[in-house]
């Protein structure tokens, strides 16, 4: 190309020596010529080699005209053409640049969004183990809630049988002892007649029998509560008496219903003696009613060793 | 001597009305060329516009020269169609050119939307 460029001015140079005094290249030349010498530095030596060389060979006919004939109309139309061939090979040069930029931000745009796809399924998979942990742990969660809920309907149904199983055993032993609601505790009240021949504490068989529906009661109430036998006497005989007396026969109440099943660690028996008679023992029936004992379920609150 | 010299200039005067001939394939391909332009929005490409204006006045400015007997009807005729050429060439490079910002733009756009 610079052997061209050389050989173009080489050539204006001797026309300028032979003929240029007396001939002034014309204005189209002149601009061909300045075009090429641009074009042939540019964009369009690299990228249209072959439409530049079109040009040239149009202007070298131009140049050829001008140094054979000088200015004439056919010297003008050959710069002219070589002029539009110069700007097309320029045109085409920088259309074949755009090219290659949409080529490259095409390339680079599979590149980026290659990338974010693979960062997008990087993202999602973690989600997607994340969300396989979470659901494993409400699986075990709803598990553990499905359990404990069946366990709850269990124990209250267990609840509602052992309730069921109070209220029909306070309902028979209602039938043979009185049952009131104290603040110290449920008190069951037993005759001391129907459980003891006069001054013993040996229990009679037909004591038994009705100590068997008392041990059902007892049972039946709630595993934390704690529960105190009472012996009681009349104030006929001393203290001396008395005393042993009341201790042995609730001894003696407890130790049975020991036997029949109730927990020897909740249930512990006293004597009270004639201290806490029900009511004077100015009569034979009076006397009678405060002989007795009593087995006094304590309230939760209460129920401390 | 006289009758010869007479047939000589009616010879000549014969030749210098004979219309010049223009190659039906180089015409093909100077209007080929305009249409071509036309086709690729060369009217609405100013620069394209001006081209393709001179394509065509110096197709028919051509065409009325070769019927005129003058031989300049090949030039002008060249003429026109590197005209079109060029406003072919101005229209497509505008086009192109169009393609390469909204490439640029949609890289761009790629680039900003970013990982997620």
């Amino acid at each position: 190309m610079k052997t061209r460029i050389r050989s173009l001015l080489a050539s204006i140079a001797f026309t300028g020596l032979l003929g240029g005094c007396a001939t002034t290249a014309p204005a189209e030349l002149v601009q061909a010529r300045t075009s090429y010498a641009a074009s042939s530095n540019g964009l369009a030596a690299k990228l249209t080699p072959t439409e530049l060389h079109d040009a040239w060979a149009v202007l070298a006919k131009a140049n050829k005209e001008f140094d054979e004939h000088g200015d004439t109309t056919m010297c003008r139309d050959y710069a002219y053409i070589a002029q539009r061939k110069l700007q097309l090979a320029d045109v085409k040069a920088r259309t074949e640049q755009d090219r290659q930029k949409i080529a490259e931000a095409v390339k680079a745009g599979v590149v980026v969004r290659d990338t974010q796809v693979k960062n997008t399924r990087a993202a999602l998979s973690a989600t997607r183990e994340q969300l396989k942990d979470e659901r494993r742990d409400s699986n075990a969660k709803t598990a553990e809630i499905e359990k404990t809920a069946e366990q709850l309907e269990l124990e209250k149904a267990a609840r509602m049988t052992a309730e069921a199983r109070l209220a029909g055993a306070m309902k028979d032993l209602a039938t043979i002892a009185a049952i009131k609601e104290e603040t110290r505790g449920l008190v069951i009240t037993l005759s001391g007649s129907i459980l003891f021949a006069s001054n013993k504490y040996a229990l009679l068989n037909t004591a038994m029998t009705k100590l068997d529906q008392v041990a059902e009661a007892l049972k039946a109430q709630d595993a934390d509560k704690r529960m105190v036998v009472e012996g009681h006497t009349d104030s006929q005989g001393s203290d001396r008496i008395n005393q042993p007396l009341s201790v042995n026969r609730a001894g003696a109440v407890r130790d049975y219903l020991v036997s029949r099943g109730v927990d020897s660690d909740k249930i512990r028996a006293i004597g009270m003696g004639s201290s806490r008679p029900l009511v004077d023992n100015r009569n034979a029936e009076n006397r009678a009613n405060n002989r007795r004992v009593e087995i006094v379920i304590q309230p939760s609150h209460l129920s401390v060793r | 001597m006289m009758k010869e010299l007479m047939m000589s200039v009616a010879i000549v005067g014969l030749m210098g009305c004979t219309a010049v001939q223009i190659p039906a394939e180089r015409l093909q391909r100077s209007e080929a060329s305009i249409r071509g332009a036309e086709e690729v929005g060369a009217s609405g490409v100013p620069a394209a516009r001006l081209h393709l204006q001179l394509a065509k006045d110096q197709t028919v400015t051509a065409k009325q020269m070769a019927a005129n007997g003058e031989k300049r009807a090949l030039l002008v005729l060249a003429r026109a169609e590197s005209d079109a050429e060029l406003a072919l060439g101005l229209a497509r490079e505008a086009s192109v050119h169009d393609d390469a910002l909204r490439a640029a733009q949609d890289l761009k756009a790629v680039r900003d939307r970013g990982t997620p």
